[in-house]
C-alpha cells in the first residue's frame, strides 16, 4: 500500500517476537510495535564499502524497480518496506532509469576467490554543528542521495540518523554538504 | 577505538536514545571495526576506470595503503559522479587472496620463487638468444588495451628500436582493429571526430550491434538522459538479439547475422533514391573509393592455403559517385529485406532518419561491428551514410565507434602497439615515418624494420609453428580469449618460453615458463585514453602488494639488461614524465597533439589536439579544430592521399564465413555482460560480481528450448565443428535471441566458449569474428 508505514512481515514477525524476538539480521523499529529494520551489520554485508550501492536484498521480482522504491517507498505483503530510492534528480546521468547498472542480485554466496578488501564502513559520527542547537552540516557527499527522505524520514530509517522534523522538506536549507576543510582567508584566490 | 571513545560519541549524538540494544551493538562492533573512519580520513585521488573505454572518472580514496573506497568524479566530464556497478567495485579487484607476488619460474609441474634479478636476467638472456639464433621475427611481446601509454610506449621503443623487431601487438586486434582500418582508410587518420556531448546535441542515437546498456552503461546513461529532457530524442537498436539496450529502443531491428553490410548499403541505396544525399558538401568534401570485392579473392582468413597466414592486402582505387550509383542499385529495399529479414518499412524508416537533415544523427559501435570478417568494410559503410549526408563533424551527428579497453585508444591506436604501427598514426611501412621515429628516439637510419610483425592471429600460429620461440604477454589473457583456442594448446616444455605479467593467475599464466606479478592500476602511476580522445592522468596512490611491479618498469629493466639501456635514458626513480613527453613529440603540429604533463595532472583529461592548452571538442570541424582554417565546414585535412577529403567507399555484402546448417543449426554469438569485464581476472575476484553472474551460461530462444525440451538451469552442451563446452541454459534472461540463435558471454575461464568459436578474420584489419559461427545444441 504506497504510502503508508505499517511494516510487512508483521503476522510472522509477532509470532517470532512471540517467542525470541526479531528474525535474524532485523531489529525492531522503537515506538513501531511490529515493526522490523535490517541491522547495521546487515546494512554493511549488503555494501562492498560505504558509498558503494547494495547489492539487491531481494529475489527478483520481473518489475521495474521504481515501481517499489518510488520517492516515498512502500510496504510489499510478506517482502517488507521498499525503502525509497536516494536518487532523486541526479542531473544529467539519468540516475533512476537504469537501477540494475549498478545494484546486482546475489544469485549465490560463494566466491570465486576469497577477497581481503576491507572497504570504509559505515561512519556513525554526526555532522559537525557550531553549537549543540545549531543544524549538523552533511557528513557525507549529497551527490546520488538528494532525497534526503530516503534515509533519514520513514521506517526505513536507521534511528540514528532518522530525522525528528520530517515536516521540514527543504532539508538543505538547513543542513549543508562540507565541501572544503579549509577556511576562509582573505586575499587567497 | 577504545569503547569509552565511542560510547563518548554516541553520547553526543542526539537521537541515540532511540537506539535498540542489538542495534547499538552492531553500530559499535561497525564503528569499532574501522575506527568510525570518514570520507574525510582518506587520502583521495583521481584516476580513469580500469575497465571499459568509456573512461569514467573515479575518486579513490586510500588509508594506511590500501584503497577503502571510490566514488564517482563529479568533476570529470565524462561520468559527472556516476559509476556502473563494475566502477563502484573497483577497489575489491585489487585483493583477491591470489595476486601474484614474486617472479615465479617453472620447476617441473610445479613453480618456484625467484628473485626479481634472477627473473629480470631470464627473460633478457632468453630474449638475447632468440635473437642471435633466430632473429628478430622470433621474438614477440602481446599486449593490450589495458597497457598504459608508458607502458606500450615502452614495448613498442624496445621492440622497433632495440630488437628491430616489428612483432609487437595488443589484445586490441581482436576488439577494435576494425575500428582503425575504417578510420584509416577513410580519413587517413585514426579515432572518431565527435566527442561523448555528441550525446546530449544528438536527436537520433543508431545502435549498429551494439549493446550499450551493458558495455558503456554511463554513456548509455548520457543518453536516456537526453532522451529525458528533449522529447523526441530517439535511440534505434540494430540488433541480432534482443538485449538491456533494445528495451530502451524506440525502434527494434533485427538483423540476420553478417546482414549489417546488405542493410546499410540498402539505407543508402534509399537516400540516393530519395535525393536525400547532401550533395554540396560531398561535392566540397568528398572522394570515392573501391578495393577489392571478390569473395573467392578475399576469403575469410583461416581456411585451406591460408590456415597458417593470412596476408591479404586490398588494392584500392578511384570511384565515383555514378559508380555508387550503380553500385548501390541492387540494394533495392525488397532483396535487403530477403537477405537481412528486416521488414522494407524498418529499411526505408532508417533511411529516413539518417536523411532527415533537421535531425542530428549519432551512429554507435562496437564489437558487433569490428569483431566481423568485413568489420573494416561495416565500418567503412557507416561512416558513409554520414558523409552521403553531411552529418559528420557537427555537434550532435557523428559516426562515434566505442572501445572496450581503457586505453584501446591511448597506448593501442595513439602510441602505436600494433604490428604496423608507430606514434601519432605513423606506420612502419613508410620510410618517413621510420625516419621520424628514429630520429626522435636518437637511433640510427635504417633501425626499425619496414615490414610490419605477425598481427595477433598469425603471432599465436607462428609461436604453435615454433617460428615465434620467446614472448611476453603483458596486462591479457590470450588463452581465454583468442578464438578457436584449440590451435593454441601448448604444453610448457616445447623450446619455447614465454613470460606471463599479470596480477592474478589465469590460463595464460598456467601454460607459462615465467611469471612476472604486476601493479595494477592505481598501485602505480598512469595514463589511460579514452574512446573520445581524452588523455587522462593518474598518480600512484598505494604500494602493489609483495614484490609486484608495473609492465613498464618490467620492460624497461630487461632493456637495460640486453644493453639498450640508451632507449630509456630517464632516471630510475622519475621517468614517467620524460617518457611521456618523448612520446608527446611524436604528436605534436599533427593534428594529433597530446595535453603535456602538467595539464594532464590538473585536468580530469583533455580532448585531443590540444593547441595552445586548449582541447578539441569535434575534429575537422571549423570553429573547434584549430587545424581547420576554413570559416565553417568541415576539413579533413588528414587525408592528404585524398586531397585532404574523406573517401567513401563501396562495400558489398558477403556473408559470414560459417553458417548455420542441418547439423549445426544454430547462430552462436559471444560476449561480454554488465558485471563482468572480459575475461573476469579481475571482476570475478570481487564478491558482488561474481554472486552477481557466477559462471557462463547460454542463451536460449523460448521456442528453440521447448523443442529441445531444455529450461532455465539444464545443462546443456554447445558444440561447434571445432569444440564444445558445457552450460546451463537460460531462457528469456536478460538478452533473448531470435529463433536459431543462442548467445554465450566469454568471461568464465572454466567454460571456455572460445574452444568453440571460429577463427575466421575481417581481411583488412585481421580481427577475428566472435559473433558468427555455426553450433548445434545438446543436452548434456
Amino acid at each position: 500500500m504506497r504510502g503508508t508505514y505499517r511494516t510487512g512481515l508483521i503476522p510472522l514477525l509477532l509470532l517470532c517476537l512471540a517467542c525470541s524476538g526479531p528474525p535474524e539480521g532485523t531489529v525492531d523499529v522503537p515506538g513501531r510495535e511490529g515493526a522490523v529494520k535490517t541491522t547495521a551489520v546487515k546494512r554493511a554485508e549488503r555494501r562492498a564499502y560505504d558509498g558503494a550501492p547494495p547489492v539487491i536484498a531481494h529475489e527478483n521480482f520481473q518489475l521495474d524497480c521504481t515501481e517499489c522504491h518510488d520517492l516515498e517507498g512502500m510496504e510489499i505483503d510478506d517482502v517488507g518496506f521498499a525503502p525509497p530510492s536516494p536518487h532523486e534528480k541526479t542531473m544529467g546521468m539519468s540516475a533512476t532509469a537504469r537501477c540494475r547498472q549498478c545494484h546486482v542480485f546475489s544469485a549465490t554466496d560463494d566466491v570465486f576467490i576469497a577477497n581481503t578488501f576491507a572497504g570504509l564502513r559505515q561512519d556513525l559520527r554526526k555532522g559537525q554543528r557550531l553549537n549543540p542547537l545549531a543544524p549538523p552540516t552533511l557528513p557525507h557527499k549529497a551527490f546520488m542521495r538528494e532525497n534526503c527522505t530516503a534515509c533519514h524520514s520513514g521506517p526505513a530509517a536507521r534511528e540514528e540518523i532518522r530525522t525528528d522534523h520530517p515536516e521540514r522538506p527543504r532539508c538543505r536549507q538547513c543542513h549543508v554538504p562540507v565541501t572544503t576543510r579549509e577556511t576562509f582567508v582573505r586575499g587567497a584566490t | 577505538m577504545k569503547r569509552r571513545d565511542f560510547l563518548k560519541i554516541l553520547a553526543a549524538t542526539p537521537g541515540v536514545a532511540a537506539f535498540s540494544c542489538s542495534d547499538q551493538e552492531d553500530a559499535e562492533r561497525i564503528a569499532a571495526q574501522r575506527q568510525a573512519t570518514s570520507d574525510a580520513d582518506l587520502t583521495w585521488t583521481k584516476a580513469p576506470c580500469r575497465y571499459c573505454g568509456t573512461g569514467c572518472g573515479v575518486e579513490v580514496g586510500a588509508k594506511d595503503g590500501r584503497v577503502m573506497a571510490v566514488r564517482g568524479d563529479e568533476a570529470s566530464p565524462v561520468n559527472r559522479g556516476l559509476l556502473c556497478v563494475k566502477g563502484y567495485h573497483l577497489p575489491a579487484f585489487l585483493y583477491g587472496e591470489d595476486r601474484l607476488l614474486y617472479p615465479q619460474l617453472r620447476d617441473g609441474d610445479g613453480w618456484k620463487r625467484i628473485s626479481w634479478d634472477e627473473a629480470l636476467d631470464l627473460v633478457a638472456a632468453k630474449y638475447q638468444e632468440t635473437l642471435d639464433q633466430h632473429g628478430p621475427e622470433a621474438v614477440a611481446i602481446y599486449g593490450s588495451g589495458q597497457w598504459t601509454v608508458f607502458d606500450g610506449y615502452a614495448a613498442s621503443k624496445w621492440f622497433r628500436g632495440g630488437m628491430r623487431s616489428n612483432n609487437v601487438e595488443p589484445n586490441a586486434r581482436l576488439c577494435m582493429a576494425s575500428a582503425v582500418t575504417g578510420f584509416m582508410t577513410q580519413f587517413q587518420s585514426d579515432e572518431p571526430m565527435g566527442c561523448y556531448e555528441d550525446f546530449e546535441v544528438g536527436d537520433d542515437f543508431i545502435m549498429w550491434g551494439n549493446n550499450m546498456a551493458e558495455m558503456h552503461p554511463v554513456l548509455f546513461s548520457r543518453i536516456l538522459e537526453t532522451k529525458r529532457n528533449k522529447p523526441g530524442t530517439r535511440i534505434i537498436d540494430l540488433a541480432t538479439r534482443r538485449t538491456p539496450t533494445s528495451d530502451y529502443a524506440d525502434m527494434y531491428v533485427e538483423f540476420t547475422p553478417g546482414s549489417d553490410l546488405a542493410l546499410a548499403n540498402g539505407i543508402m541505396h534509399l537516400l540516393l533514391r530519395s535525393g536525400k544525399v547532401d550533395r554540396s558538401f560531398v561535392a566540397e568534401n568528398v572522394v570515392f573509393k573501391r578495393g577489392i570485392e571478390d569473395l573467392d579473392q578475399i576469403g575469410y582468413g583461416c581456411y585451406g592455403e591460408n590456415a597458417e597466414r593470412y596476408t591479404f592486402k586490398d588494392k584500392p582505387r578511384d570511384s565515383s559517385f555514378a559508380e555508387l550509383e550503380a553500385f548501390l542499385a541492387d540494394y533495392t529495399p525488397a532483396k535487403v529485406s530477403e537477405i537481412s529479414g528486416v521488414p522494407e518499412g524498418q529499411i526505408r524508416a532508417l533511411a529516413d532518419i539518417y536523411g532527415d537533415s533537421g535531425r542530428g544523427t549519432v551512429s554507435l559501435w562496437c564489437m558487433g561491428v569490428n569483431q566481423h570478417t568485413r568489420g573494416t568494410w561495416m565500418n567503412n559503410l557507416i561512416t558513409d551514410l554520414h558523409l552521403l549526408t553531411g552529418k559528420i563533424s557537427r555537434p550532435g551527428a557523428n559516426p562515434f565507434s566505442l572501445t572496450g579497453q581503457p586505453s584501446a585508444c591511448g597506448t593501442v591506436r595513439e602510441v602505436g602497439t600494433l604490428a604496423h604501427r608507430l606514434p601519432a598514426d605513423m606506420v612502419v611501412m613508410k620510410e618517413a615515418h621510420r625516419a621520424k621515429a628514429e630520429e626522435i628516439w636518437g637511433l640510427p637510419a635504417g633501425t626499425i624494420p619496414p615490414k610490419p610483425g605477425y598481427h595477433t592471429m598469425d603471432m599465436f600460429r607462428a609461436f604453435m609453428r615454433g617460428e615465434v620461440k620467446t614472448m611476453w604477454v603483458q596486462t591479457t589473457n590470450p588463452w581465454v580469449t583468442i578464438p578457436n583456442l584449440h590451435r593454441i594448446d601448448r604444453k610448457p616444455g616445447d623450446g619455447r618460453f614465454v613470460v606471463v605479467s599479470d596480477i592474478y593467475p589465469t590460463p595464460t599464466t598456467e601454460i607459462a615458463d615465467l611469471i612476472l606479478p604486476a601493479a595494477a592500476w592505481v598501485e602505480r602511476e598512469g595514463v589511460f585514453g579514452n574512446t573520445e580522445r581524452r588523455t587522462q592522468h593518474w598518480h600512484k596512490a598505494v604500494e602493489p602488494p609483495g614484490e609486484a611491479k608495473e609492465d613498464a618498469w618490467q620492460i624497461v629493466e630487461v632493456a637495460k639488461r640486453m644493453g639498450m639501456e640508451h632507449l630509456f635514458p630517464w632516471p630510475e626513480d622519475d621517468w614517467h614524465e620524460p617518457m611521456y613527453e618523448e612520446y608527446r613529440s611524436f604528436t605534436l603540429g599533427l593534428g594529433k597533439d597530446v595535453a603535456s604533463y602538467a595539464q594532464l595532472e590538473q585536468t580530469r583529461g583533455m580532448l585531443w589536439p590540444v593547441v595552445d592548452g586548449k582541447e578539441t571538442r569535434y575534429r575537422y570541424a571549423a570553429g573547434h579544430d584549430p587545424y581547420v582554417k576554413k570559416a565553417e565546414g568541415v576539413h579533413f585535412y588528414k587525408a592528404k592521399g585524398y586531397g585532404e577529403k574523406a573517401a567513401v567507399w563501396l562495400r558489398p555484402y558477403h556473408p559470414p564465413a560459417e553458417v548455420p546448417d542441418d547439423e549445426y543449426p544454430y547462430w552462436l554469438c559471444t560476449g561480454r555482460i554488465l558485471e563482468h569485464w572480459h575475461t573476469g581476472s579481475m571482476t570475478r575476484r570481487v564478491a558482488q560480481l561474481h554472486q552477481a553472474e557466477p559462471g557462463a551460461y547460454v542463451e536460449i530462444n523460448r521456442a528453440d528450448a521447448s523443442e529441445l525440451g531444455v529450461k532455465s538451469g539444464d545443462r546443456v552442451r554447445v558444440v561447434s565443428r571445432r569444440g564444445n563446452v558445457e552450460l546451463p541454459a537460460r531462457v528469456d534472461g536478460r538478452g533473448k535471441p531470435p529463433r536459431g540463435s543462442v548467445f554465450v558471454p566469454f568471461f568464465d575461464e572454466g567454460r571456455l566458449i572460445n574452444r568453440v568459436t571460429l577463427d575466421a578474420m575481417d581481411n583488412i584489419s585481421k580481427e577475428p569474428d566472435y559473433k558468427k559461427c555455426a553450433v548445434r545444441i545438446e543436452r548434456a
